[in-house]
């Protein structure tokens, strides 16, 4: 029979030393902060290219933005085994907050606007074009009902195009901004509990309604129910109403 | 190759470029972009016209380029020489080419023998096909303003095309920098390599590395030590990419302080031999004694006298919000330029180094002059803010003060401790009354305006203290 432990929630941070653009590491101070402030424990762990891990102990998972440089080397050890272990942990359930090039890592493809396609995991129904411009700019999405429906500011800057296949939920609506490819109004990805998003920022610390949702998804598919007890958050969202109001201000 | 300019197209140019610029003085604008452009407009290819024959030091480079070519200036005018430079921050080819026109004679003639120009990392392709520079520095990369170009190996490629249009001319390369090293491959160019050749603080593998890969081959690195960021002795135990020896090397740093460095110079003779030599900088922190090691490499390739520099270097005063002190009734304060987290994380330890009281004022805009994208701060090791005893109250500020705010709370510093403060006036008010000195760190915008400012207010230009 379990004891009633103290619930502690183990973090997987994917490629850290790669994939780590854009003040992403943030993200994983926010979701150690956020669980700390509430005397909840966690444990951060890091898999690196060439490791191998056994991945079942983790709840949830991080994966950040990268430099087109750095991408080859990884899809490389992806192939060796990683990729579908990963694959396994998306289909039993596991959190997982995917940013930018780590969201496009999690579809089918990317393909650049030559024509040259990499082959991506294929975690997630969806897939990448390569674009000429780049959508750059602060910007705002509101998150699904089934994402806890709230609004998200951060900032997107990719040149990459998504297009969501048929399986799979937007994370959220473009409020202002571009989202996935700046055609259908979508933003981000929702299938099973991957959670993808363009948004660097970092994205968390500023939306903490987002955060505790992703939180409790992790400590719900663990301990089968989580109530996660409120924090002031006074910085936090005076931090994210400046952003928001700026974003829909400006023209 | 030079191009070919009409004569009646440069004079037009070069008069609409001094009209206008003397149009916007008139209306005490101070705009360098559209007398550029007019110029521009007549003779696009001007700046070689107006550059032609000329001795230029072009530098480049993610952190440093305003404060070496400061150096390079200061050592040009202490020697009577009195260079050529867009010292007012125009650093893209319409401010460069309006500096130039501007300076030059009615038919494009110059005036001038000798030029330190700073160039954008983007800009420098456009810029120097047309300058034909001796010396091209080129400092160091780092992840910085990544909105604008992309990433930072983007921003190397830009350099590298810009180096390529100029195989004569003398490149001045950070040893210590893999990405900026590889500006060395495979071009004819002369090159001067500087670097530091001693370790410098705690050797830890910086948590976030803007190099962590060969940029050759794609291994880890091995270092032999670490200076600050990805900068030291790196190898890659695959392919043998390697620091190369530096001809300007510092050697041993013997004293560090708020006044400034003193370090043991080493040098690689044309003959072959080795010299030894004991330079004072007269500015604070790791990264001005890169920079003076890039300026004297810089300085000599041009063919200048190395002792002319050192002597500069010993009472350089600080440039534009780099580290300018300013005195606030009484008040002590000293304005740090941040912008990226290496040169953020350099002047947090600077401040932790402090060993007397103070308070601090972080500014953060997001202008597109900053970037757009602040997410630099969540890589900043602001966490180090905690460690200092001396640290006692902390101001944030700017557009995204409330990014900084949040940022903070992060680090550990209590809610309690910080002031949210969007106006400049008050912030000055708040630094008159302190009782403690006032370390200032804006990034680039919120820099202007609070420069701007305070200088109305203290009625006089920047000074410093040695």
């Amino acid at each position: 029979m379990s004891t009633v432990a103290e619930p502690t929630l183990n973090i997987c941070h994917i490629y850290p030393e790669v994939l780590n653009l854009y003040g992403d590491r943030g993200n994983i101070r926010c979701l150690q902060k956020r669980l700390e402030w509430r005397g909840l424990d966690c444990t951060v762990s890091e898999l690196k290219l060439g490791e191998q891990k056994d991945l079942s102990p983790y709840d949830l998972f991080f994966i950040g933005g990268g430099q087109d440089f750095d991408q080859a080397v990884l899809l490389e050890d992806l192939r060796a085994g990683k990729g579908e272990e990963l694959k396994a942990a998306v289909e039993d359930g596991k959190t997982f907050l995917c940013i930018c090039g780590g969201y496009q890592m999690m579809g089918h493809y990317y393909e650049t606007h030559d024509g040259q396609r990499d082959e991506f995991l294929g975690a997630v129904d969806f897939y990448t074009v390569g674009g000429d411009t780049r959508m750059i700019g602060n910007y705002a999405f509101r998150l699904g009902a089934e994402s806890g429906g709230s609004t998200v500011v951060g900032f997107e800057n990719h040149s990459g195009r998504t297009f969501l296949g048929s399986g799979v939920q937007p994370l959220g609506t473009v409020l202002k901004g571009f989202g996935n490819n700046g055609e259908d109004g979508t933003e981000g990805v929702r299938y099973k509990n991957v959670f993808g998003s363009y948004s660097h920022g970092p994205i968390l610390p500023k939306n903490p309604a987002f955060t505790d949702f992703l939180l409790t998804t992790a400590l719900e598919r663990k301990y089968g129910s989580a109530v996660l007890e409120p924090l002031a958050d006074r910085f936090e969202h005076e931090a994210h109403d400046r952003v928001l109001e700026r974003v829909l201000h400006e023209k | 190759m030079p191009k070919k300019h009409n004569v009646l197209t440069t004079a037009l140019a070069v008069a609409g470029c001094k009209l206008t610029r003397n149009a916007l003085h008139l209306f005490r604008k101070g705009g360098t972009t559209l007398p550029g452009r007019v110029a521009m407009f007549f003779d696009r290819d001007i700046l070689e016209v107006a550059s032609r024959g000329m001795d230029i030091i072009v530098v480049t480079g993610t952190n440093g380029k305003t404060t070496t070519s400061k150096m390079i200036e200061t050592a040009l005018e202490d020697a009577g020489l009195q260079p050529l430079n867009n010292k007012s921050g125009a650093n893209l080819l319409t401010g460069v080419t309006a500096e130039f026109v501007a300076d030059a004679g009615f038919l494009g003639q110059p005036k001038t023998r000798y030029a330190v120009v700073e160039s954008d990392e983007a800009a420098l392709k456009q810029i120097v096909p047309l300058l034909h520079p001796k010396v091209i520095v080129v400092t160091n990369l780092f992840r910085d303003q990544l909105d604008r170009y992309g990433e930072v190996m983007h921003t190397l490629e830009q350099i590298r095309i810009g180096v390529s249009e100029c195989p004569e001319s003398t490149l001045c390369l950070n040893a210590d920098c893999s990405l900026t090293s590889s500006l060395a491959d495979g071009v004819p160019n002369r090159v001067v390599w500087y670097g530091v050749n001693t370790p410098v603080g705690s050797q830890a593998e910086a948590a976030v590395s803007d190099a962590r890969y060969c940029i050759r081959c794609g291994t880890e690195y091995h270092y032999t030590y670490h200076t600050y960021a990805h900068l030291g002795g790196f190898v890659c135990p695959h392919c043998g990419y390697a620091r190369t020896a530096p001809q300007v090397a510092v050697e041993e740093i013997l004293r560090t302080g708020a006044d400034g460095s003193t370090v043991r110079l080493g040098f690689a003779e044309p003959d072959g031999s080795r010299s030894t030599c004991t330079a004072d900088i007269a500015l604070p922190a790791l990264y001005n004694i890169y920079n003076a090691a890039a300026a004297i490499g810089a300085f000599e390739a041009a063919g200048l006298p190395r002792a002319d520099i050192l002597s500069s270097l010993t009472k350089i005063s600080s440039s534009f919000g780099r580290m300018e002190t300013f005195d606030l009734d009484g008040v002590p304060v000293q304005m740090i330029l941040i912008k990226n987290p290496a040169g953020a994380n350099q002047s947090l330890e600077y401040l932790c180094g402090l060993d007397e009281d103070f308070q601090a004022v972080f500014c953060l805009n997001d202008n597109i002059a900053d970037g757009r994208d602040i997410s630099w701060i969540w890589d900043a090791e602001f966490e180090r803010l905690c460690e200092s005893p001396h640290l006692k109250q902390i101001t944030v500020s700017g557009l995204r003060a409330e990014d900084l705010q949040l940022r903070l709370k992060y680090a550990g510093v209590p809610e309690e401790r910080m002031t949210l403060i969007r106006d400049n006036h008050a912030i000055i008010d708040q630094c008159r009354k302190s009782t403690l000195p006032v370390f200032i760190l804006p990034n680039y915008t919120s820099m202007l305006s609070l420069r701007a400012d305070i200088s109305a207010v203290t009625g006089k230009d920047e000074f410093w203290k040695g």
